[in-house]
């Protein structure tokens, strides 16, 4: 077919500034960066509280190490922004109906109140070998006393999530040696 | 708002609908088709795990319920080109057999038409699209046809190195045929076997309809109108005939296009939606739906997975997201004691990171970041796709819920009989005595959830209205201008992978449409 051409045929067309990398808003301006680059900045979150942030976060780090800094927090904050025709979250995936923005609250409650019950504090606050406890029995179904989507679902999803920003970047593939081998790469890396 | 009438209007504009639109705009027809998702270009095929869920359905208006829920979303399609923009191109054909089951073994419903009747479609479409494989070599279990157009893919360590195993187990493997092109083909490039087919393949290596269907079709005049969903068909006073659809336009303005014929080329699920949303007094159960079928006999295939973590290199990130190496040595229904099915065997594909980290989803925390290094130099797997036999349980119907076109949502039911889940699980212990004896270090099956990966039936053809909803051209049994196209229309699964059948079949309704063009104009 006339105008496709071999890899990186697209390096000079028609990819916009803005495909391939996510927009934050700092000091009321879009700025394109990775999540990762956002959490380094402290871009405040749009639609999570702090202590949201700091849960997805401290979530995100049980299942994938480098989770949190990788921006998992800064990813699903901006990607629940979007709207669902344009979200990258793996709940499209997992066939949620929008807003996604109700998986991830109800599921910070459902961990809290599942680690209350266990550990008398919430998730955010349990030392590093009682969150794994915590989340293994969650992957298995098994935290008593737990409301609302399966743990092993919330698992499934978040996990997920953490996958994409640990391991589905391009850094993410350089970290494991694979090569990328785009035809059109994400820009700003992702 | 009105539109100026055409001769046909198609809904959806994925894998079948491209073919009919293809079809029907050469043969001087005026033709629009409506798509509710995007018009993606090329260009939108970001080689990103991450970047490509863009390109899939977003908060589909299908309900899911029963012990295996379908995974939706994740098997669908949304904007033009439809799933086959992203599929994986596997192409394997049905069987002789899976047109008969009901003659052979008192199953479900033989189809109307034989193997041979779509034989020369298949060939048909493996020109028209390009596919690479060896037919020669399958001919062992299957009529002769004509050779593929390109010779099989290149094969990699992740695939060659099951070979032994298959050996050991007496399952003889071969080239395993793809919608790919292992060499330039109609001025399209050779596959590069990067892996990224499963986002969209934007250098055309891969038939995705944009580039092979469609973009005949838009040179024959056809129109596509992207983010125009369909709510309704319509009908005239008598309830004889379709008359054209109603539409929401992508400033959610109502529109109503008016056609000689109507083509639903929705998917499966979506397909059954629209004819049930359309009752009216003379079609109080939705269009063609006397026999109470429209939207029963919805059907799966269960994946049987097997991974085996091998010693040496398996260059897994290499290849394409098809498969290298198929097999229809247990193809026959009763190959498996005590269960029953066809299974059809895969082998070697490439991986990306998503893959490995699902290959193990019970693994978190640091016991997942050691095994992501393992397994990005010597994870392997392989595929076992099992069929389903039709049941009415698993069903479309709609719900009291509203999408944002006020058209109430679909619900579907799924669950897997016995049958499927001893088909499953036999499939599941030969991939690990394959993989022991092929050599692997650790090998293990992917239980959990029983997979769903395709979806087929709904709309059902058959021989009349009593048992079935169209002819085995697609056409309705009670209005004549009413066509439906996609895997609806299938009244059994097979277990090969469906989109080569869907084509073939498109291309032979839509060769019977133009050829009986004159009895369906209004
Ligand atoms: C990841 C993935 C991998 C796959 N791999 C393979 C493979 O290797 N081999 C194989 O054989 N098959 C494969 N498939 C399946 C294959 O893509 C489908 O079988 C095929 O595309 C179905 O064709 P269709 O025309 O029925 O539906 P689609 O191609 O999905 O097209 C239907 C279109 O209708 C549109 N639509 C729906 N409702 C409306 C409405 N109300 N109004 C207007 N438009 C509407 C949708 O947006 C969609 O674009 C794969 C699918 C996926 C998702
Ligand atoms: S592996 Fe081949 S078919 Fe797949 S995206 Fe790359 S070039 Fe296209």
């Amino acid at each position: 077919m006339a105008g496709i051409g071999r890899r990186g045929f697209v390096k000079g067309a028609t990819v916009g500034a803005t495909i391939g990398a996510l927009a934050f808003a700092v000091g009321g301006v879009e700025i394109i960066m990775t999540a990762q680059e956002a959490r380094a900045r402290g871009v405040p979150f749009r639609l999570l509280d702090g202590h949201q942030g700091e849960a997805l976060e401290a979530l995100g780090e049980t299942l994938v190490p480098s989770a949190r800094e990788a921006g998992i927090a800064h990813f699903i904050d901006q990607q629940l922004s979007v709207p669902p025709t344009e979200s990258l979250l793996q709940a499209r995936i997992f066939n949620f109906r929008p807003p996604f923005a109700d998986f991830y609250r109800s599921a910070i409650v459902a961990v809290d109140a599942g680690s209350n019950k266990m550990f008398g504090r919430d998730f955010v606050l349990l030392s590093t070998a009682d969150q794994r406890a915590f989340v293994d029995l969650m992957r298995q179904n098994k935290v008593e006393g737990w409301t609302g989507r399966p743990g092993a679902l919330v698992y499934a999803v978040l996990r997920a999530d953490a996958v994409d920003v640990v391991y589905g970047t391009m850094e993410g593939y350089e970290a494991l040696g694979i090569p990328y081998m785009p035809h059109i790469p994400p820009e700003k890396r992702w | 708002m009105s539109n100026e009438k055409v001769d046909v209007v198609i809904v959806g504009a994925g894998a079948s609908g491209s073919v009919y639109a293809s079809v029907l705009a050469k043969a001087g027809k005026k033709v629009v088709l409506l798509e509710s998702g995007p018009d993606w270009e090329l260009s939108d095929l970001i080689s990103s795990e991450i970047w490509g869920r863009r390109i899939k359905p977003a908060g589909a208006p299908i309900l899911l319920e029963g012990k295996n829920p379908m995974t939706y979303a994740a098997q669908g399609g949304w904007g033009v080109g439809g799933a086959a923009l992203h599929y994986f191109a596997n192409f394997p054909r049905l069987l002789p057999t899976d047109f008969r089951i009901k003659s052979e073994h008192s199953r479900a419903h033989d189809w109307p038409i034989a193997y041979e009747d779509v034989a020369p479609f298949y060939d048909k479409v493996a020109r028209d699209t390009g596919v690479s494989g060896d037919a020669k070599a399958e001919e062992k279990w299957r009529p002769a046809g004509e050779a593929y157009p390109m010779p099989p893919m290149k094969t990699f360590r992740n695939g060659d190195i099951w070979l032994k195993g298959f050996d050991a187990a007496g399952i003889r493997m071969v080239p395993a045929p793809v919608g790919m092109n292992s060499v330039e083909y109609h001025g399209r490039p050779a596959c590069l076997y990067d892996g990224w087919c499963h986002v969209g393949c934007p250098i055309g290596a891969l038939a995705n309809p944009q580039i092979t269907y469609l973009g005949n079709a838009r040179k024959a005049g056809a129109e596509v109108r992207a983010l125009s969903t369909v709510t309704r068909i319509l009908t005239n006073q008598a309830g004889t005939r379709v008359t054209g659809v109603e539409y929401y336009d992508d400033k959610h303005g109502k529109q109503i296009q008016e056609a000689n014929v109507v083509v639903l080329a929705a998917w499966s699920a979506q397909n059954p939606r629209l004819l049930l949303n359309s009752a009216t007094d003379k079609h109080a159960k939705g269009l063609s739906n006397s026999s109470g079928l429209v939207g029963k006999f919805m059907m799966s295939h269960h994946v049987a997975s097997t991974w085996g973590m091998f010693d040496e290199d398996t260059q897994n990130h290499m290849g394409t997201i098809a498969v290298q190496y198929m097999s229809y040595e247990h193809y026959p229904k009763t190959s498996h004691p005590g269960a029953f099915g066809s299974s059809f065997i895969t082998a070697g594909f490439a991986l990306k990171t998503t893959d490995l980290a699902v290959s193990r989803a019970d693994l978190f925390g640091p016991e997942l970041a050691d095994y992501m290094k393992q397994a990005a130099r010597h994870l392997a797997g392989i595929k076992t796709f099992g069929e389903e036999q039709p049941r009415m349980e698993n069903r479309v119907e709609l719900t009291g819920e509203k999408d944002e076109f006020g058209m109430p949502l679909g619900k579907l039911f799924h669950s897997y009989d016995e049958d499927a889940v001893a088909l499953w699980n036999a499939n599941l212990e030969e991939g690990l005595k394959v993989a022991r004896a092929a050599g692997a270090r650790e090998a293990w099956s992917a239980r959990g959830a029983m997979p769903t990966s395709h979806l087929m039936g709904g709309t059902i053809m058959g021989t009349g209205a009593d048992n079935s909803v169209v002819n085995s051209f697609g056409q309705s049994h009670e209005i004549p201008n009413l066509w439906i196209a996609g895997p609806s229309i299938f009244p059994t699964a097979g277990a090969s992978n469906p989109t080569f059948t869907i084509f073939a079949l498109s291309q032979r309704g839509a060769e019977r449409m133009a050829s009986q063009w004159s009895t369906l104009t209004n």
